[in-house]
């Protein structure tokens, strides 16, 4: 920490108060949400850190600035408490603090009856869920129990409560969902996005539309990864490509991020992704999947699934790559369906399942006629095949006309 | 203590008011007796008689809101009681290791000794909580400090140090200030005093923000969780303006401490054996004490308004409590604040000769009655306080565990003193507490009010046979009268004497009913009733505070404060409840208004005609009678002491550890420092069976088995042949004994394995996954057990059970590399993939192969899968399948692929027919050959029958039919 003397410090912490009076005066909330970004490691906040941690009497400097201006002392004293804390590391102090003075503002941001400020509150809630995080890292690592984040989700239906009724503050509802989205996904308690979920979609107020589209993405690329949880393919494909659309090119991370979940969705409704997708992407994981897909190979999936088990168990997308096997199965009767129909067009249509089991063999998949069986009794259960099993004969007795349906969008009915 | 308690633990909401009036009738009859007796001997001696009355006068008014109050509150209660009421008590229970340090810390003997009266007795720890906030209150910033230490030492005490020494010191150090504040603004309303007392009050707890006046508050919280607390903190301010001098000076506070201890020791510290006789006991204790306290309190609202406020809210505190416990916090603080305040004392000593022992003994008696209407009055005021106390708890809880100490050694001592002493006619310390109370009258209205006080206290001392006993220099002194409303007092007195009765009696109810109940029950009254009383407290406190809210006027305050209090987040039910009874020290700041008090004393006069009728007389004698009777058992009581102190030490530490936990609970924070170890209670029971009971009060360990009788337990169950029920019991009773002693170790896995596995068995789902969530955790803390067969179980049950996806994700995320190496989880992780796909026939190949306990999991889930598998083949088979087929593949037949050879497979053949008859499948046979199904035609006709055994509620495990026929 560079040396800085007393009056420098104490020049800082005044300027800050000013410049933070200032923004609210002048209603200014572009500068007072730089004010606010104590995780941004912006240069003014930090050497107002070092400043705070020499000059320790800026208690005394608030309260003299506060008797100036308007009360914000209760919002500052906290906020600056935090800065400081933040600065050595602290992250469970900075988070308390910075929820002290977060309920302070939102006091006020309450009273105000413009939205001028929104954008603050945008950091606000930007900055609690960060902290929380980070005091919540700090908590586990010393053997206690990680709440933060959780107080921070309390917090930000607060800050949804302020800001989710009429008027023109409603604007910013749709980023402090996406926070508190983030905060459930992470905390794993996604059903709790329900009720805000539903305060969104049905309030007739405002229409979803007039969202900015950045939170108009981010809220569909989330309700989309709900919807892969509940196996609700068609809807999550519709979400995750409307994120996907309006997501800034830019963001490539965040392209990434959807395409993790979107491709999937689209792999079970049958439509595969060209590889160089995959590849500009960086969504290697997928490539044997998609190429087991087209190539009807069994041992291909099952062994990427394998493979990336444990990424596709924590994204949640292990059981949807799971279910591809059927398509695996109706891709590999397929094609030996093809080769028997150049081999002898006549005797096409009847397959004998040793021969699929012979297949399957070659695959190195041990399985036995009965299994065998009853895979082909579901691939014409699920209408993934056209045709019937003769029980007694042992084959597969394939419909003339389009044997095996393509899924075209749609799930594979269960 | 004990009477609360008592009536705590008996059902009747309705009784106690009931109770309470005659108890309050009673008394007013006979302090009535004692007014006569004091004006032959003394003219002066009315002057205490009349402010016994102007309380009475003005709780006059509140009587019936109290009354109805207090029944209300009951109900709930009541229903917490079992719960609760042990926890309560543990709160109040202060931490003996730590409370010793404290006194030692401290270095002022009479800090030490209440502290050890304190931890004796149950009710007690309240005391001690107040005693202890109050003493640290003082000035005296030494001793505070070494307060705080203690309380870090402990395992809380993060969470109290916020509350920092500089406000509790700021509080105590300008009392007078602080009363003149207070109470110079007649109402309550006034806006100076609210606004910065009260609202910052919340604010403190967190900020550190406290004026002298939210100290006070503060305070309150650390004294108690119990209710207790909160009323002596009010009152310190007075005392020591008012008495606090001669306290000061003459006594030395820890002889007199001894004394308490040894009557409350012997009443708390009862050994299994001998608690009936404890139980009788506390009453006794409390009621000696509490005359004295009353008293005190009475002098106190004479000498000004202000004092009057303050008075008010110390007797309300007294009303409730009903119990030592709150006596002995006040009189250890009144000596504490007469030191703090350093008050001269202008008073010449009188000899205590002069009061001849007739008189006393009357006044005595007179002392008791006085008692009640104060106490009623008392509780008008308090409602505001409370919720905000509440919230202070949390942090100040802490503060009375660190001050607990161990009485038993004080307790003897004490016993052994009041030996010494018999002697004389009177025993010299009488006659130094008689000088003491002297010392500190500052002209003569005082002193012969003074003199009347104390001719009461002595004579019924006499009366009771503590004379000799009690510890005279641990006695605490009265408050003193102010010399200008004591004469306005006397000359209202005189005029209402004869009519007093009725207001006062009606007051007295909340505060004495509690007392005449213990003493008729106190003999049956169980050891268990300890933990109870404090609940009943609490609950007679919220009855007071009822009344409260009905003083529109004073309380105007309240509202503003309880709305605020209202929205502080995250507070448990049970803290609501203590919010509630915190809420009367509210009250009764607000309620010693004197405009009221002009009221009430309207009331009065007109009452006061019932006093005299034979009616109150006969039930003065009955009354008296009763105390005698109380006071023979309390002798009898201080035989057990030593036995007792065993068990009341383990109720203390639980009581410690519970209010550490509650503290920690109501700040949301530094819940893991709770130290658990406190709770813990150490079986002592050798029996290996016993059935399972849900326990509704704290542990007794007489009935809880030590781990090598629950080992044997759990043997026995292992090999006995009873039916699921029986074991199942017996299982739920070895969890609970092992839970509440605390044991974790693989004896616990064992047990709750053992009883997962028996629940699977006889497909008890619910009592299954209790077991599992709690294998979880104990698999989680690293105890070896059967951790990848459960976790196979878990699996399965996330699979076929509930169709939540998150959960399987995360259950499958959470199993490590050699989990899933482990042939039960491969098989589950395989009937997972059979499911999700459909796959029946992999399904039932993994359902034959599994080990019985997993096919009984399965079971439940075989009904789907067959039923969706017939559909499957109904739909792509044609033209037929043989049943035999279908037999084997949808695992009718025991043995897989030759099934149909052997008679199993013969009966499973049959078990198939009839089967797919049952959901509609068409069967047909061609020529003689095989049973087939039709496909085709069975593809339209499948159907889902209803289970046979379903039940309206949906839920077949409840037909008791079916369970006892499944698990016998």
């Amino acid at each position: 920490m560079a040396y800085v003397s007393m009056g420098e410090a104490h020049r800082r912490i005044t300027d800050f108060l000013g410049r933070f009076s200032d923004s609210i005066a002048s209603q200014d909330g572009a500068a007072l949400r730089s004010l606010l970004a104590v995780s941004s490691n912006s240069s003014l906040l930090l050497s107002l850190a070092d400043a705070l941690n020499i000059f320790q009497d800026w208690a005394r400097l608030v309260k003299q600035a506060d008797r100036n201006s308007q009360q914000l002392g209760e919002i500052l004293v906290p906020h600056l408490r935090c800065i400081q804390s933040f600065r050595i590391g602290r992250f469970v102090e900075a988070y308390v603090a910075f929820e002290k003075s977060a309920n302070a503002f939102l006091q006020e941001f309450r009273n105000w009856e413009t939205a001028w400020a929104v954008e603050a509150v945008y950091m606000v809630a930007h900055e609690i869920r960060v902290l929380a995080e980070l005091a919540d890292k700090e908590l586990s690592s010393m053997g206690k129990n990680p709440e933060k984040l959780q107080g921070a989700g309390s917090f930000l239906m607060k800050v949804f409560g302020s800001l989710a009724g009429k008027g023109p503050k409603r604007v910013g509802a749709l980023y402090v969902t996406c926070q508190l989205f983030k905060v459930y996904f992470k905390l794993g308690t996604v059903h709790l996005c329900r009720s805000v979920i539903r305060s969104i979609e049905t309030a007739k107020i405002f229409d979803f539309e007039e969202f900015p589209s950045s939170d108009k993405a981010t809220y569909m690329y989330y309700t989309g990864r709900l919807e892969v949880y509940n196996e609700n393919f068609v809807a999550a494909d519709q979400k995750l490509t409307y994120a996907l659309m309006h997501c800034n090119s830019r963001y490539e991370a965040n392209l990434r991020m959807i395409l993790k979940y979107l491709i999937p969705v689209k792999l079970s409704i049958g439509i595969l992704p060209k590889m160089t997708l995959l590849e500009k992407y960086n969504l290697i994981e997928y490539t044997n999947v998609v190429k087991a897909l087209k190539s009807g190979d069994l041992r291909l999936l099952r062994r990427a699934l394998q493979e990336h088990e444990d990424q596709f168990l924590r994204t949640g997308v292990y059981l949807v790559l799971e279910k591809l096997e059927l398509q695996v199965y109706q891709r590999l009767v397929k094609k030996i369906h093809m080769i028997q129909k150049q081999k002898d067009p006549s005797k096409a249509h009847q397959i004998k399942l040793d021969l699929i089991v012979k297949a399957l063999k070659w695959l190195q998949v041990d399985m036995d006629v009965d299994e065998v069986e009853c895979i082909m009794a579901i691939l014409i259960y699920k209408n993934l095949m056209k045709g019937y099993f003769a029980h007694k004969s042992k084959v597969v007795v394939l419909s003339k006309q389009d044997p095996f349906p393509k899924l075209k969008g749609k799930p594979v009915s269960s | 203590m004990l009477s609360t308690a008592n009536q705590g633990s008996q059902p009747m909401a309705a009784v106690d008011p009931n109770s309470m009036e005659e108890r309050s009738r009673d008394d007013v009859s006979q302090g009535h007796a004692p007014v006569i007796a004091g004006h032959y001997s003394w003219p002066a001696s009315a002057a205490p008689v009349t402010v016994s009355w102007n309380y009475g006068v003005n709780s006059g008014p509140l009587e019936n809101a109290t009354t109805s109050s207090s029944v209300h509150n009951y109900d709930p209660l009541r229903d917490s009681t079992a719960s609760e009421g042990a926890q309560v008590t543990m709160n109040s229970l202060p931490q003996t290791s730590a409370s010793s340090n404290l006194a030692a810390t401290n270095g002022s003997q009479a800090y030490a000794g209440y502290a050890q009266h304190s931890s004796s007795t149950y009710a007690y720890g309240y005391g001690n909580m107040q005693y202890q906030s109050s003493y640290y209150g003082h000035p005296h910033q030494a001793s505070y400090t070494s307060y705080q230490q203690a309380g870090t030492s402990q395992n809380s005490g993060a969470s109290y140090q916020p509350h920092s020494s500089f406000q509790n010191t700021s509080s105590y150090a300008t009392p007078t200030s602080y009363s003149g504040t207070y109470f110079a603004s007649d109402h309550q309303t006034t806006a100076g005093y609210p606004t910065s007392g009260y609202f910052d009050q919340n604010n403190y707890w967190n900020d550190g923000s406290g004026g002298g006046y939210p100290l006070q508050y503060a305070n309150y919280p650390s004294s108690g969780s119990a209710v207790a607390g909160i009323a002596p903190t009010t009152t310190y301010p007075v005392q020591s303006a008012n008495a606090g001098s001669l306290y000061a000076s003459n006594q030395p506070p820890p002889p007199g401490t001894t004394s308490w201890r040894g009557d409350l020791g012997l009443s708390t510290l009862p050994s299994p054996q001998a608690r009936n006789d404890v139980a009788s006991r506390f009453p006794h204790g409390g009621w000696d004490e509490k005359a004295f306290t009353v008293q005190n309190y009475h002098i106190n609202q004479i000498p000004s308004d202000l004092q009057k406020a303050s008075d008010s809210k110390l007797s309300l505190y007294e009303n409730h409590d009903g119990s030592e416990k709150i006596t002995c916090s006040y009189d250890p603080n009144s000596s504490l604040q007469v030191f703090s305040t350093g008050q001269v004392s202008q008073n010449p000593q009188q000899p205590l000769q002069t009061v001849s022992t007739m008189d006393a003994c009357r006044v005595s008696k007179m002392q008791i009655p006085t008692n009640p209407r104060i106490a009623s009055s008392l509780t008008v005021g308090m409602p505001k306080v409370d919720k905000e106390t509440s919230t202070a708890n949390a942090s100040a809880k802490p503060a009375y565990i660190s001050v607990q100490v161990p009485k038993l050694s004080n307790q003897l001592s004490s016993s052994d003193d009041a030996d010494a002493v018999i002697k004389g006619a009177f025993p010299p310390s009488v006659r130094a507490y008689v000088e003491r109370c002297f010392s500190r009258c500052k002209d003569d209205a005082q002193r012969t009010s003074n003199k009347l006080i104390l001719s009461e206290i002595i004579a019924k001392a006499k009366d009771d046979g503590t004379l000799w006993t009690k510890n005279w220099d641990m006695e605490p002194l009265f408050p003193l009268p102010n010399s200008n409303s004591s004469g306005a007092d006397q000359n209202i007195l005189q005029s209402t004497v004869p009519s007093m009765p009725k207001f006062s009696s009606r007051r007295s109810k909340s505060r004495w009913e509690p007392v005449a109940e213990e003493r008729l029950d106190l003999k049956d009254a169980p050891v268990n009733n300890d933990s109870t009383k404090n609940v009943s407290w609490a609950e007679r406190m919220a009855g007071s505070q009822m009344l409260n809210t009905m003083d529109d006027g004073r309380n105007s305050m309240k509202y503003p404060l309880q709305s605020l209090l209202s929205k502080t987040p995250q507070r448990p039910l049970k803290k609501s409840r203590f919010s509630d009874t915190l809420d009367i020290t509210e009250n009764g700041n607000s309620s010693s208004d004197s405009d009221k008090e002009q009221e009430l004393t309207k009331h009065y006069s007109s009452a006061i005609t019932l006093e005299n009728s034979p009616e109150e007389r006969k039930r003065r004698e009955h009354r008296s009678k009763r105390f005698e009777k109380g006071q023979e058992k309390q002798a009898d009581v201080k035989q057990f002491k030593p036995k007792g102190a065993g068990v009341a030490s383990i109720y203390l530490r639980r009581a410690n550890a519970l209010m550490l936990a509650k503290n920690s609970d109501d700040q949301c924070r530094e819940v893991e420092d709770i130290y658990w170890d406190a709770l813990t209670v150490k079986g002592t029971c050798q029996d290996v069976e016993k059935r399972y009971l849900r326990l509704t009060s704290a542990p007794d360990p007489a009935t809880v088995r030590p781990e090598e009788v629950l080992e044997r337990a759990l043997h026995m169950v292992q090999t006995c042949q009873k039916n699921y029920l029986y074991k199942c019991d017996q299982l739920k009773s070895i969890r609970q004994d092992l839970t509440v002693q605390r044991i974790q170790n693989e004896l616990t896995v064992k047990v709750y394995e053992t009883h997962g596995r028996l629940a699977l068995e006889a497909g008890d789902l619910p009592e299954f996954n209790q077991c599992q969530s709690q294998l979880k955790r104990l698999y989680a803390d690293g105890i070896k057990g059967c951790q990848m067969e459960f976790s196979a179980y878990n699996l399965l049950c996330v699979i076929l059970h509930s169709n939540n996806k998150r959960d399987l994700l995360s259950s499958m995320n959470s199993l490590s590399i050699e989990a899933k190496q482990d042939e039960a989880v491969k098989h589950a992780l395989a009937v997972h993939s059979a499911v999700s796909s459909g796959n029946y026939v992999l399904f039932f190949r993994l359902y034959r192969a599994a080990s019985s306990l997993i096919t009984s999991l399965m079971d439940l889930h075989v009904e789907k899968m067959r039923f969706e598998a017939m559909k499957c083949i109904s739909k792509s088979y044609r033209p037929t399948v043989p049943v035999s087929y279908i037999a084997n593949v949808l695992g009718f037949s025991a043995s897989a692929q030759t099934g149909v050879d052997d008679e199993n497979g013969a009966n499973g053949l049959e078990e198939c027919e009839e089967w797919l008859k049952a959901h509609g499948a068409v069967l047909v046979a061609e020529n003689n050959a095989e049973l087939q199904v039709d496909t085709k035609a069975s593809s339209s006709t499948l159907y889902m029958p209803e289970p046979e055994d379903a039940v309206a509620h949906g839920d077949a495990n409840l037909a008791v039919d079916d369970f006892l026929a499944r698990t016998s």
